[in-house]
Formats: C-alpha cells, structure tokens, sequence
C-alpha cells in the first residue's frame, strides 16, 4: 500500500474533525475569532490583567511593587492617571528601608526611585502592553480609556486614540467610560461640540441604565461625564444647559461648594447676558 | 627488575545494598605480576573478578585492601596513568567529533607539545587502519571502526602498559584479526599488554603468559607454554579444569 | 590546566555541533521579529516592549541552554562509557569536574555573545543608539549567573540518577530562585517562628540569582551600575560557583565508577 493514503487518510479526517469542533463551538456562541480565546480560554483575562499591570510598570521605569510587597493597597493603577494626571500624593509613603544588607545590595540591579514615563517624553512605551491587554481581554475598558488618554494627551495621535476608542466601543457598546473618553476627544481635541455632546449625552444615558439602580453605583464616572458635559455646554454658550447639568453635578460631587461655585459663575454670565 | 604491574594481596569489596546484600567480595587476596614486554591473558568467567581488578589498577575504584602498583606507583596517583593506554569495552565515544579531534583531545590531556600530537595522531591513524576516515565524525563509524578508533586513543601517548578490556568483543572476523596484529605489533616494540578477553583460543595465540581467576581468586598463573605441557590439554580444556566445569566427554 | 581546557573545548565542541542553540536562536530571532512587525498605533519608535520580550527569550533560551548542557555531561560520559578511558588517563576528578564546567560555561558564553548580540541590533535599529557599556555589564552578569546554575546543575547531575531529573529540578529551583528570591525575606516576616527564622535563613543561604538579572535596568535605560557594586556581584557569583564545584567534587570524588 501505498504510504501516502494512511497519512493523507489521517489528515483529512483530523481537518473534518477540527471543521466539526469549531462548528460546535460556535454553535455555543464561543467566541473563536480570537486566537488568544481559542489558546488560553478564560485565563486571558488574568493575562490581561498582568498585561495592564506591566504597563503601568512601565510607566514607572520599571519601578514597582511585587504582590510580597503589598504597596498598591487600593488595589488602583495610576498609570496616567487618565482623567486628570498623576498625582504625586498617590505615593504618600517613602520607600521603606532595607530589611537586610542583601536586599541594600540587590536594590542596585533593579530599578529603583519614583520615575514617571511622562518626565523622559517616552509614554508611548506603554501602548503595547495596553493593545495587549485588549487583545487579550476586549471586555477590559481601561485598556480603552488609558491608551487613548496617553495617544491624544501626550502623543497627539488624536486620529488613533479614536479608532481605539471606536474599536473598543464595538467590543463594550454599553461602555460609559469609553463614550466619556471619546466625548472628551471630541470636545477636547477635535473642537466638535455637536458629536461631544451626543456622545456625552449617551454616556449619561448608559450610566443611568447601569448604575444608577445599583446600591453603591460608580459616581466617580458619573460625576466625571457631568463636569465635562457642562463644562462643554458653558464653553459653547448653553448656559441654562450648562446650569442644569452642574446641578446635577453638584448632588454627587463630594465638594459641592466648588461645584456651586461654577453654578454661580453660570448664573453671572446668564445675567450678564440678559 | 621492577615490575610494569604489581597486585599485593588485593580484595575489593561492594556493598549490594539494592540486592539485599551487606557486601560482595569481587576479588579476594590476588596476587600478580605482569613484567615488561609481556603480553599477560587475564581470564576468567563473568564476574570472576577481572572487571574489578582493571578498575583498581585503572583507579576507578579503590582498593579494600592490599595494593596496586603501576611501574612502582600506586594507582590512585594520577600520575601512575601517565604511561598506560586503556581500551575499555564497547565504549561509544564522542560521536560529534572526528577521529583526528578526538586524538587531539586525548594527546592535550597527557599535554603532548601540538607537532608530536599530530605526528603521534598520523602514525596512530595509520596502525589501525583509519587514516582515510580521520576527517570524518564518530557517528558514521561502524563498529569495528569505533573500536579502532579506540585503540588509537590507547595508543595516543605511546604508553608502555597497555590494558585491554575485551578488546574484540563484538568484532568480526577481520576486525579480530587485525586487532591481534596490532597487539602483536605492540609486543615487537616492546609494550606490555594486559588484556582480558573470553576468546581463548586467541590469548593462547596472542599471550606469553596468563592468569584464570574464579569467584575473586587466583587460579592459576604461568606461562601458557608451561600451562599447555603440565595439563595436556588445550587452554579452553585447562580453562573449564579449573573453574569446576565438569570435562568434555 | 591542559587537562581542564582540552576537556572544556570538547564541551564547546559539542554545543557547536548540536542543534540546540540554533534551534532556540532561530526561535528568539523570529519571535523577536514577530513582535517587531505588530503595528502599535503606527508608531515605530516603540521599543521598550520589543526589549523585554527579546530579554525575556534570551533569558530562557540560555537557561535552557546552559541547564540541558550541563546535565547531559556526565550521564553521558557514563552512558557512553567515555569517562572510562578518561579517567584512565592522567585526568583527576577534579579536574575532570573542572573541565566539564569549564565548557559548558563557555559554551553558554558563545551562545549569549550570539544573543546579547542580536539583541544589540534589534534595540539599535529603533532606538538608534548603542549602550555598549550597559550591555556588556548585563551579559557579564547573565553569564556570572548562568556559570551558578552550571555548576550546580554539575553537582545535581552527580547526585541524580537521570538527566531529566537533574534538569527539571534545576530548573525549577533557578525559576523559583529568581521569580521568588528576592521576596523571601518579606514572606519570612510575615511568618510565625521557628517557619521565619528557618525562611530568612535560606533567604541568606540561597544563591540569589535575580541579583543578576539587570532586565530592568536596560529596558528602562536606567544606567550604568556602579562599578564597586558591579564588581561584588562578580566575587558574589564566584562564591557561589566555587561552592557548588567544591561540593561537586566532593561527591564524585569517592564515587565507584563501576
């Protein structure tokens, strides 16, 4: 017999049977179209997880704590800080001496000593491991929002930040983040009030779906969309618009009286304007 | 004269934990002199101890007790291996390497100067027959081949006692033939060869004396000539005589 | 001398000659150059990502390098029967030992030259500029760590039956070693007596290769590390590889070869 026909007979049948296991798999509505989902399953989102980690490693030189040392507390990244810049206050604590002369004598291997990528102009040194980390796990919206934060903010690559906002729009279309940050590039970057305000607008309306009935809803994102809708309607002259919105503000925020603050400099201009 | 091998009163021992054993004598009070120039048959049935008493003499385990001298030096100073050749049996050596390497690497052990090496290495080559495979890797070697290239590692230093483990174990007619020219070759320069072999037939040929050792202890000891008129009889008969094997009818 | 270095090139030899260098060089190079060619937001300036992971290859490549190397040389020698006319030969154990970790130490140099090398050219390419010294500190470090895993992997390959064996087992204690080595004292804290006390002391006793590895400090062009201390890490390794051989020694010394 002739030896090709045994392996040639071996191949067909593990290509049907392969063709037969992806059917069935997308016929469970799994989503195969991702290599990453197909090799390592539900453990991408741990990887992920690490991915987002690594850069905001990256953003501090490669200076960061380990799991043994327990610094994160509040279990935050603040890489960025993508809302509103980092805060030196975030490390409050001096680095802790040495325990013992082998850890004084390893601490001149490694990066040691608070370094922020922004001070070297080298921020875009932590967008792999942000594309990474969505590719990895699509459902991970701070990928999203920090990569376009660093790509408008610091790189002025306006035009990628909202194709990777878009992209990550298809994968999270309920997102109040990701609308958040495509607002802000739209009012900030692109100067396009009408688009900011209905994206805006949509993002307010996705938050209220989704946390507003929730016994401990994140205000923190609510409160962000708020400041930037009407700081948006006071720029663009809808002052009553503006007013309304720093109302609304104004019941969430956790310093009202700056917030009324703007409501009273609102209300000057619309009686200055009368 | 001194002898190139001299065994005192050796007994090695092992512990056997993993046979359930406390220790096995392999050799027991051996006593032995091989001179210089002599070519010494040592024989023996498997595990009469032959093994054992080429390790201690070679190093590779030390003696329980009595001694071993290799031309007046014990043998667990390096230096008593200075002017010994071995060939150990079916050894598959480094089969990434040629010929001429691996002689260049036996010759940088005993820190020949580079010219005598390769001289040494072109006459070596040329005694067993490999000159023509020399650039050639170990790998392709057949059998007979590895075992020459064997050979000419034992001879790479031009050593005056040469042991030899089996030295045609495994080899074709042709390939026996021409290691026992070779051995003979040694001989009419001079060497001694102390070799152990099961090949009786070929020891009578080859040895001026020999040694039959059975359950680690000497039987007999002499000069085959000597040996052949006292029994009547041919080495294999002698040889199965004393290891209490009952007589061919 | 003579003995030791003409046992070491045949180490050397042997690594030319084998396939596994090459195989996990062609695989640094086309995983490297796969991770080159993604498109980051069209920004090809992007670097930083491209060393890490090349380190990271490089790495594990040369651990895996140095660890099968040295674990298949005895065995080897034995399986083969080699050891046999070796030692026959003017060659004491020591040397033989010495000679075996010679080779494979500076088989595993060649191979991170080739490395360390690639690597050079990869970050130069993108970031147009060359830190010869900063380079050359981690290679030396890479190689000092890589000559501790040898010898004890030499010591472990005299101490266990098999090669597999010895080599899982060195490689996980070397991956543990570094991924956890550093931590050791803060979990020791963290622990009730007698558990700390027994923990911080293996903290001091282990061989803390993670000293070693300077990833970091090249990834982020953090500079050069001080000379002084550079040269402590050097004296740290060679107490440690000289351990391991002495107790190599030690335990092929009075071992029957039969």
């Amino acid at each position: 017999m002739n030896p090709a026909l045994p392996l040639a007979l071996a191949l067909a049948a593990a290509l049907s049977a392969g063709g037969r296991l992806l059917l069935w798999q997308q016929s469970r509505g799994q989503d195969t179209s991702s290599l990453f989902t197909l090799v390592l399953g539900e453990s991408r989102r741990a990887f992920a997880d690490q991915m987002f980690l690594k850069a905001d490693a990256y953003y501090h030189m490669g200076n960061y704590p380990s799991v043994f040392d327990l610094a994160q507390s509040d279990g935050k990244t603040h890489m960025a800080k993508e809302r509103a810049g980092h805060d030196p206050h975030d490390h409050p604590q001096p680095p802790p001496p040495h325990r013992d002369w082998l850890e004084a004598f390893g601490s001149h291997f490694h990066p040691t000593g608070h370094r922020h990528l922004e001070a070297f102009r080298d921020g875009r040194e932590i967008l792999p491991w942000l594309r990474l980390a969505a590719e990895l796990d699509p459902h991970r919206v701070d990928s999203y929002t920090v990569a376009a934060y660093w790509l408008r903010e610091h790189l002025n690559r306006v035009t990628d930040a909202e194709a990777f906002l878009r992209e990550g729009l298809r994968a999270n279309p309920d997102s109040y983040e990701i609308l958040f940050e495509l607002g802000r590039l739209y009012a900030e970057n692109n100067r396009d009030v009408s688009r900011a305000r209905a994206v805006l607008e949509l993002a307010i309306n996705k938050w209220i779906r989704q946390e507003a009935a929730k016994p401990a809803p994140d205000t923190y994102s609510y409160r962000l969309i708020l400041g930037q809708l009407a700081t948006l309607e006071e720029q663009a002259g809808n002052l009553d618009r503006a007013l309304a919105h720093f109302t609304r503000l104004k019941h969430f925020s956790p310093q009202p009286d700056a917030v009324q603050k703007r409501i009273d400099e609102v209300q000057e201009k619309m009686s200055g304007k009368k | 004269m001194e002898a190139t091998v001299s065994i005192e009163n050796l007994r090695v021992e092992y512990s056997s934990r993993d046979l359930g054993e406390s220790t096995k004598v392999a050799v027991n009070g051996l006593t032995l002199r091989v001179g210089q120039g002599e070519v010494f048959g040592f024989l023996g049935p498997n595990g009469a101890g032959k093994t054992s008493t080429m390790n201690v003499l070679l190093g590779f385990v030390p003696p329980t007790s009595g001694t071993a001298r290799i031309f007046g030096v014990d043998v667990r100073e390096p230096i008593a291996r200075q002017r010994i050749g071995y060939l150990p049996e079916q050894t598959y050596y480094y089969k990434f390497l040629t010929a001429e390497e691996l002689l260049r690497f036996y010759a940088g052990i005993f820190g020949i100067p580079r010219p005598e090496t390769e001289a040494r290495i072109d006459a070596v080559l040329k005694l067993v027959e490999l000159d023509h495979a020399r650039k050639r890797q170990i790998k392709t070697y057949s059998k007979g081949m590895q075992q020459r290239v064997g050979l000419a590692q034992a001879l790479i230093n031009n050593p005056d006692l040469l042991i030899l483990d089996e030295p045609t174990s495994g080899l074709d007619p042709i390939g026996r033939m021409k290691v026992r020219e070779i051995i003979q070759r040694l001989k009419g320069e001079g060497k001694t060869v102390f070799f152990s072999s099961h090949e009786l037939g070929e020891v009578e040929t080859v040895c001026d004396r020999v040694a039959i050792l059975h359950q680690g202890e000497l039987k007999t000891e002499g000069r085959v000539s000597d040996l052949l008129k006292e029994h009547s009889a041919n080495l294999e008969q002698i040889f199965l005589k004393l290891i209490g094997y009952p007589p061919l009818p | 001398m003579n003995t030791v270095w003409s046992l070491a090139k045949v180490v050397v030899l042997e690594m030319i000659r084998r396939k596994d260098f090459y195989v996990l060089f062609i695989l640094t190079v086309l995983l490297t150059l796969t991770a080159a060619s993604v498109n980051l937001f069209n920004d090809r300036s992007i670097v930083r990502y491209l060393k890490e992971i090349c380190l990271l290859l490089i790495w594990l490549s040369a651990l895996v390098i140095a660890i099968t190397c040295t674990a298949r040389q005895i065995p080897a020698e034995r399986e083969h029967r080699t050891l046999f006319p070796l030692l026959a030969k003017p060659v004491t154990r020591g040397q033989f030992v010495l000679g075996k970790f010679l080779g494979c130490w500076l088989a595993v140099g060649l191979a991170l030259a080739g490395f360390y090398l690639f690597f050079g050219l990869v970050s130069a390419t993108r970031e147009q500029h060359w830190p010869m010294l900063n380079y050359l500190q981690a290679a030396w470090l890479h190689w000092l760590m890589l000559g501790i895993v040898i010898a004890f992997t030499l010591l472990g390959s005299i101490l266990f039956a098999t090669p597999s064996s010895n080599g899982t087992i060195c490689f996980a204690c070397a991956a543990g070693i570094l991924l956890l080595g550093r931590h050791l004292n803060k979990v020791a804290l963290s622990l009730a007596e007698p558990l700390q006390s027994l923990l911080y002391t293996a903290y001091f006793i282990l061989p803390h290769l993670e000293i070693f590895d300077v990833r970091e400090l090249i990834i982020h062009d953090a500079g050069l590390i001080r000379w002084d201390m550079f040269a402590l890490a050097t004296l740290y390794a060679a107490a440690y590889t000289a351990f391991f051989l002495f107790a190599a020694w030690l335990a092929f010394r009075r071992r029957p070869l039969n």
